[in-house]
Formats: structure tokens, sequence, C-alpha cells
């Protein structure tokens, strides 16, 4: 028996953050002082906040430490450890908590959060079997394997999961026309190629409890008739694959995949297969012929997967968080379970990946219905520098911007739909009043142009055209017809484009467009971009009235463009000011402001 | 017995290639197919040295 567990984020993000060094100053000083058996030391999956990585989360006291050095590691273990008392000064601290946070309860990131697909992620060793299995893992599959075939897609049905990855398909009608399409041989297929930039909810998911996804395939498998899977899953995810491979190892050692699992008759084998990373392996067809080894490309649809799909085989795909959450439904009073989380149309939770300039970036469980403004501010912590929220891009490049005006839009499939967004994967990136919108909308669509497979007309020439128009307005030479030509390929595209990554690429334009068309009007019109980001649509100047004259904007400009005394207002020279927006990072006073560039026609005027 | 794979003793018969059907629940609720307090011991075992608190196991 060990006297205290202390469970290290061995995530991704954590690891970036050097949790593995933590990891082994904690080891050392256990080691050094002779009571490293009394300590059980974890590399676990994620606990979400990123921000405050690395973080050690100790049980059973349930004290959340974060923000750690290995340098912190011997105070930890003389006063945690050894005296029993909390370690003050490693306590989550913030503006928005009055004492310093002890665990999830007291830390508002965690209060709104409900864990059901993360329900194992930080609290149990991802490579170890045994804990899964613990923690109710296979149960499920175990009671799948005793329903009929029909009884499984009725439940997955009956609790209204749909599909993670996007579109928000109803999962166990996908699952049925797939048990239903004739056909000897069966595929599952896993869609982990999670490309959206700044989500990661997929990668968490595989790296903090793998398990839950087998087993979600597993039972997937034996309600469709299939007795084969593959987990497409980018290379880019180093992690993640290893802990599949140790996870797939242990289950077929337990007689959880093979043959005749469990002595049901039913046999299961798994494979990974690495993505090189190209974005249009999201999209199902592309990613299933990338599996078949040929070029990752798109066809049309019908057939649908899951008449023909893998090597022409009946296919049912779902992607991570869809898996994971299956064993909660399928085990015995699963399904009024999930289904009382959520709204009337998208039941159960959401993950989502919170990025941009939001001030607790990370990942968070949230039931579904829950609005856009506390997942940002009560979750979230609101805007970073407490800047003035503009909108959040949910669905990356797929998606669309959801304005201020809407922060009290339930998340859910259909009111994001409604607002000119999507669901996606979960990726929420969130912007403040310094970002520019048509900027935004020219960088998701410079995103998916250079993603393009090429393979049908209106994407491969419509993107290119369409990010043309944009480079043009962000450079100060858009025309007025413009938007509407804009406005007017992005409905064509939506259209005629072959697969999912055409049809929705316009979807940052159009929202963009709908929401902060007096942007466009003012690049367009006026060449002029209040947020300061579009370089030749704006000027630095510095303000007389608060400029204390601190030089620190002189001494940062790396073109020697401010001048003045110690004391004295400083100015810029605007002829060497390259825009780089150093200077506005350090003043205290905010006194370098945004102006119109003053052209030569203002000048003799 | 290190892991839940590992028989308790001769009685449990559960491999790849004689798979038992109760085997999931055995892990933790066991034995199942036979009543031996030494074989639940072990499975005690094996989960109190890594349960974290008392809402961990999930039966």
């Amino acid at each position: 028996m060990y006297e205290k567990h202390l469970m290290i984020c061995g995530a991704t993000g954590c690891l970036s953050s050097n949790s593995g060094k933590v990891k082994e100053a904690l080891e050392a000083e256990l080691a050094r002082r002779g009571i490293k058996e009394k300590y059980r030391l974890v590399m676990a999956g994620c606990v979400g906040f990123c921000e405050v990585g690395p973080i050690i989360v100790i049980y059973p006291d349930e004290v959340f430490y974060c923000r750690l050095k290995p340098g912190d590691m011997a105070e930890l273990v003389e006063k945690h450890l050894i005296g029993g008392e909390v370690v003050e000064r490693l306590l989550y601290t913030s503006p928005d908590v009055e004492v310093p946070g002890r665990f999830y309860d007291t830390i508002p990131f965690y209060r709104k959060q409900v864990f059901n697909v993360l329900r194992n992620s930080g609290i149990i060793d991802p490579e170890i079997i045994d804990e899964y299995i613990m923690r109710g893992g296979y149960r499920a599959f175990s009671r799948a394997l005793k329903m009929e075939r029909p009884q499984i897609c009725d439940e997955v049905k009956r609790a209204g999961l749909r599909g993670r990855g996007g579109a928000g398909f109803p999962t166990g009608m996908k699952w049925e026309f797939t048990m239903i399409a004739p056909g000897e041989k069966k595929y599952v297929v896993c869609n982990a190629d999670e490309g959206d930039p700044g989500a990661f909810m997929d990668r968490s998911i595989l790296e903090g409890d793998p398990h839950a996804v087998i087993e979600g395939m597993l039972i997937c498998g034996r309600a469709i008739g299939a007795d084969e899977g593959y987990i497409y899953c980018r290379a880019e995810y180093p992690l993640a694959i290893k802990r599949l491979r140790i996870a797939i190892a242990q289950a077929e050692e337990y007689g959880l995949l093979g043959e005749n699992i469990l002595a049901s008759g039913f046999n299961f084998h798994l494979n990974i297969k690495e993505g090189a990373g190209a974005f249009v392996c999201g999209e199902e067809t592309a990613l299933l012929a990338s599996i078949e080894g040929k070029r990752g490309m798109p066809r049309p649809r019908p057939p649908f997967p899951a008449v023909s799909g893998l090597f022409g085989k009946p296919t049912c795909i779902n992607n991570v968080e869809t898996f994971a959450n299956i064993p909660l439904i399928l085990r015995e009073g699963g399904v009024e379970e999930f289904a009382s989380i959520g709204t009337e149309s998208s039941k159960g939770t959401k993950v989502f990946a919170l990025a941009g300039k939001i001030r607790n970036t990370g990942l968070c469980e949230v039931p579904m219905g829950i609005t856009i403004r506390e997942v940002i501010f009560d979750v979230g912590g609101g805007v970073q520098g407490d800047r003035e929220f503009k909108a959040v891009q949910a669905g990356g490049p797929s998606g669309g911007c959801i304005p201020a005006e809407l922060l009290d839009l339930p998340i859910d499939y259909d009111s994001l739909t409604k607002a000119g967004a999507i669901m996606g994967s979960g990726g929420l990136v969130v912007m403040d009043d310094r970002t520019c919108m048509v900027d935004l909308a020219r960088y998701f669509l410079s995103f998916t142009q250079k993603e393009s497979c090429g393979k049908c007309i209106p994407c491969r020439e419509g993107t290119k055209r369409m990010l043309e128009i944009l480079e043009r307005i962000c450079d100060g030479s858009g025309e007025p017809a413009d938007l509407d030509t804009l406005e007017s390929l992005a409905f064509s595209i939506k259209d005629s484009a072959l697969c999912g990554l055409g049809q929705t690429c316009p979807n940052p334009i159009l929202s963009t467009i709908r929401y902060f068309r007096h942007e466009y009007e003012e690049h367009i019109n006026e060449q002029f971009c209040r947020a300061g980001v579009c370089k030749a649509l704006f000027q630095y100047y510095i303000d007389p009235e608060t400029c204390i004259g601190c030089t620190r904007c002189a001494r940062v400009c790396p073109v020697s463009a401010i001048s003045g005394e110690k004391k004295e207002v400083h100015a810029i020279d605007q002829s060497l000011c390259t825009r780089c927006g150093s200077c506005v990072e350090v003043c205290p006073k905010n006194s370098i402001q945004i102006t119109r560039v003053r052209r030569k026609a203002d000048v003799s005027s | 017995m290190e892991r839940f794979i590992d028989p308790c003793c001769e009685r449990c018969t559960h491999t790849t290639k004689t798979p038992c059907k109760d085997f999931v629940e055995c892990c933790v609720e066991g034995p199942l197919c036979h009543e031996d307090e030494a074989c639940a011991a072990k499975r005690k075992a094996l989960i109190d040295k890594v349960a974290i608190n008392n809402k961990f196991v999930i039966c």
C-alpha cells in the first residue's frame, strides 16, 4: 500500500512544460531520502488545465499543485509528503479566486465541468489495463457481448449520441446502417486524424484513456458484425500512438482483443495506421483511401462507407470522442444516465480545446447546452489581459466565428449551425479586440487552401481565388465589388465541392462577413484596419497626453524608429516603423495607438 | 497475482486460448467461479495498491 499517489500530468501539453523533469526531480528527492517505496508516481493523462502546467494532484489528499518546477520538489516532499502540510505557494492562484485553490471544487476552471469522456484521465495510469478495468472498464463490452446486435444499436440511438467529429450525425443510426449492410467482412474505423489548428481533444483522450476508445470500437464491432478495426492517428501524436500500442497489446494479452473474446465467439483485431498529417485525411473517404495505401483524396458519396467503405466493405467510422462515450452508454443504466445530460437534440457532454486569447488555455468537458459565455468566462477565465471579447471561432477552419452578441448562445449542434458555425471536433479559438476578422478569414482560408487535395475544381480553384481577394483586401487593394464576389464564390463552393473540407471551408469567410461586414468595408473603402493587424492599413502613433517617456518602446524597437528623451514624449518615425507591435506590448500606459495611414493625398490637402 | 491476467489459483482458467466469459467482472468482484477468501484477497490487494480514494473502483 502506498501512503500517497502522485498523479503527474504526463500528457503532451504538460510534457512540453517540463513535467518529465519534474517527475525526475521528484523521484530523485524521494530516493535521496530513502522513501521512494512509500509513494506511487504516475505519469497520468491530461487534467485539462494546460495553462498552469506542469500539474501534480496528490491523492487521497486531493491537493492540486501547479506551475511546478523541478526545484519545487524538495519542498513538496519535505512539507507535504513528510510533514503533512499543504504547500500554499504551489497551489492555484489567480485574480478570480479569493484563497488559493486546493482542488477541483475550489478552482473555477473545473466548477462547471462534467467528466464523462475524461472520466479516467489524470486518475489512472493509462499504460496499465488493470486500472481501466477497476474503473468499470470493459464491463460495457462484456454486457454488449450478451446482447443482440440490433439491441446495441438501439441503446446508442436511444442515448441520443451524435458524432463528435464534426457534423453530428446520430451514431446509433450510422451503426444500424452498417449493421444491416450486406457483407461478410466489415470494418470499424476510428478517426483520430485531429487536424484543426488549436484542437487537441482526441490526442488527450488517447493519451489519457486509450482503453475507453478501444472498448468503444469493440462494442461497435460487435454491433455491426465487424471483426477488424483501424485507428487512423496522425504520426505527430507519438505519445498517443505509443499508449495505443501498449493498450492494444495488453487487451490482446487479456483476451479482450483477438479470437473468441470472452468465450463469446466474437473475434476482433485492431490495427493502427499512422497518418502523415494531411488535413483532408480527416474526411472519411480520404481517410479510408489513406488506410488502403492510396493518396488521401475524398471520393463522391454515395455510396457511403456504411455500404462501401474500407476495401469496398461496409465500414463504420467514428471519431475518438464518439467511441470514448460508448462504454458509458452500454453499461447497465447508461442510456438514461447519458441522456440526462444535455439538450433535447444534443445529449451528453462535449470536450473543447480552449485556445487563442483566453486566460485558461486547456481542455474542458462541459454539458451540451452550456452557453458560450459560461465556457469562455467561467471555465476559460475570460479574455487574456482583460481585453474586450470580440468573437470565438468554433469548429476550426471548417467552422465559423461567433460574435460577442451571441455569447449566450447554448452550445449544441443546432444552435451553432444556425449561427453559421459548427460544433466541429471541439476547437474554440478566442479572439479579442486586437484580432482583425478579415485577417482571421484570410488565415483560415490560407490553411484550407494549402490543405486542399486539388481533386475537385470548386475547392482547388475557388479557395485560391477567394484567398487572392482576401489578401488584396488585407493589403489595402480591395475593391467594393470584392465582397459580393467573395460571397458568391463562397456559396458556389459550399454547393459544389466534393467533400466536407471544401463544402465547409467558406464558413469562416461567410461568418465574418455576416457579423463583421463593417470591418471588411473599412478595409476596402477606408483602407483602415482597426485591429492593427493588416500592416498596410494602419500606423502607430504615440499619444502625447499619456506618454511618460519611460523609453521602453524605444529600447525594444528593432528598427530604432522611436526617439525621445527620458521623461519626455516619444515619437515614431513612420518611414522606419515596420508595425511589428513590440512597442505596444511593453508600453505601461497604453500610449501606442492606432491611426489611419496618412497617404500622400492627405498630406497635400 | 501481480496483475488481473495472472490466475489467482489453479481453478482460474482464463487465457486467450481458454477464455472465460466472466473474466472482466471477475477482476474486481471475483473470484466468481469458486469461493476462496485468499483468491478474493489477492484481487483486493491489487486494487488497494492503486485505488487513489474510495470512489476509484466502479463495479
